[in-house]
């Protein structure tokens, strides 16, 4: 394993960049080889929903909590989801302590856009009282070892948690809202699957799914969060530029990937049956 | 505005058969499962369930120290930092470390530090970094014996091991390691630790209500619990070396 600092030598840059060039990656992947999803579903008993994903030595845990609070005046009969990433310092030493960073706010940002232009969540059913009430759902996502790529990682974790999530329903009445007894779960918070795809980009090759190593020598990555029919979100970082054809291609792979991975780990399975 | 679903506690927190209520007896522990070795990254990690308490905790050093001004030129600094997960209790938390954490984190630093031959890295930091991700009762005292399990997987040298449990008091019975509801609505909690190479102990709290009787009998329980939660820290030290030597 390669020590990981701030700054990675020539010598390794170089060795991971020519082993790239060959169409081989350091950890024996194919260039569009994808690293194993590990998920387990409801471990955190306090939250409403949980899940602990690994992608290869990345490890993200997310839980989700909700609260009861007025709607945003434009949308006066939808529920609200924010997305949180603490990148937690005892998960790599390039962590540190502190108020959030770019970094913690892009993975959050980029996790939270694919969620919500893919009407992933049901908004709608989240409304108490219209101008009134509405259901705040927030989804943490801590991390606990960084081994790159946690964007990916964050999306199934937080779709993970949302799908096993368990959220007491709630009835409108003179003294404000009371629990009806019943939950929300699954199918019922959840329309869409959308899923972050990341690739990596050193000079012109490009790859799927950077491990951290690779994430330190790259120029930039490209991740696009796709439905099974439409793409939701875009973000591109880091210095590195793509040509068109070079997007074309990547969306399609995007989906591939996407549904591959949906239909491997079955996400439906996860949904809260308890009462 | 307000949950849906309250936080209620029961009246009574002994069972008509003496037992409590997730049914303990007096002096029995909730189970417990430690495995070291779990955040590659880290110089050293363990990972502790005790009871519902979820809690990781990785130790970095010894290190360059940032800021720079806290460096000592004789000797190495220890810092803890215990936090809490917005999702690890019943009403979300604020991502911020509040003031309980901050304090927390003060008393592990304390308890933690006699272990430690500071004196050997000057200008250095260990740090030791605490995640609660999900939380019952008793986390300053599961987090102590994590992070002392941290340590020394990371392979710092120690003094000894540090175990830490509380006993208090619950409907005029004296109980060993409170859970969360015991913890809240019991009359009184003192969490313990000790150091093993002098049999003495270096985190001690209490809030609540005992006479000086009580007082000794629930320390001698405390030094009964914290000598099996010892034990299962050995374990589990053990446990990543037969596992890498049943690998060869």
């Amino acid at each position: 394993m390669m020590d990981i600092k701030r700054v990675i030598s020539t010598i390794e840059k170089n060795y991971i960049k020519n082993n790239l060039k060959k169409g081989e990656r350091i950890d024996g992947r194919g260039l569009w080889e994808y690293r194993k999803f590990k998920i387990t579903t409801n471990t955190i008993a306090s939250a409403e929903g949980s899940a602990d994903v690994s992608l290869g030595d990345t490890k993200m845990i997310t839980g989700v909590k909700y609260d009861i609070g007025e709607p945003f005046p434009d949308l006066p009969n939808k529920g609200v989801c924010t997305v949180m990433a603490e990148l937690l310092p005892l998960a790599s030493p390039l962590f540190e302590r502190g108020p959030p960073d770019e970094e913690s706010i892009e993975l959050a940002r980029v996790v939270d856009r694919g969620i919500r232009h893919a009407d992933c969540i049901q908004t709608q059913k989240l409304c108490i009282k219209e101008e009134k009430a509405v259901y705040i759902l927030f989804v943490d996502m801590y991390v606990i070892n960084h081994g790159g790529n946690m964007i990916d990682c964050g999306g199934v974790s937080a779709l993970g948690a949302l799908i096993s999530s368990r959220i007491p329903k709630g009835e409108w009445t003179e003294d404000g809202p009371k629990w009806t007894g019943e939950y929300f779960k699954g199918k019922e918070l959840i329309n869409e699957l959308p899923l972050p795809i990341t690739f990596g980009k050193i000079s012109d090759i490009i790859f799927l799914d950077p491990s951290l190593p690779e994430e330190l020598v790259i120029d930039g990555r490209i991740t696009i969060s796709v439905t099974e029919k439409e793409i939701t979100s875009i973000q591109k970082s880091g210095t590195a530029t793509f040509t068109r054809e070079e997007i074309k291609i990547l969306g399609e792979k995007a989906f591939e990937n996407a549904k591959k991975i949906r239909k491997d780990l079955d996400f439906w399975q996860y949904a809260n049956n308890s009462n | 505005m307000t949950l849906l679903i309250q936080d209620e506690y029961p009246k009574k927190l002994l069972r008509e058969d003496g037992l409590r209520l997730d049914g303990r007896g007096l002096t029995d522990l909730r189970p417990i499962k430690m495995e070291v070795d779990v955040i590659k990254n880290a110089d050293g990690s363990a990972y502790i369930e005790w009871g519902n308490n979820k809690i990781f905790a990785s130790v970095y050093g010894p290190r360059e120290v940032h800021p720079h001004h806290l460096a000592k030129p004789d000797r190495g600094i220890l810092r803890v930092f215990y936090r809490m997960a917005t999702y690890s209790v019943f009403e979300r938390k604020r991502p911020a470390p509040g003031r309980r954490e901050k304090e927390i984190s003060l008393v592990i630093s304390e308890c933690l530090e006699p272990v430690l031959f500071l004196e050997l890295y000057p200008g250095t930091s260990f740090e030791i970094f605490i995640e609660v991700i999900d939380a019952d009762g008793g986390t300053r005292c599961a987090s102590t014996t994590v992070a002392a399990l941290a340590l020394a997987d990371a392979g710092i040298p120690m003094r000894s091991l540090v175990s830490s449990c509380a006993v208090g008091k619950v409907d005029g019975q004296l109980i060993t390691d409170l859970s969360g509801i015991e913890d809240k609505a019991g009359d009184s909690d003192m969490p313990v630790a000790m150091t093993w190479f002098n049999d003495e102990i270096s985190l001690l709290q209490f809030d609540g209500k005992m006479n000086q009787e009580e007082m000794d009998k629930s320390l001698d329980m405390a030094k009964d619990a914290l000598e099996n939660v010892y034990q299962m820290q050995l374990e589990a030290l053990k446990k990543k070396y037969i596992q890498i030597q049943e690998g060869i």
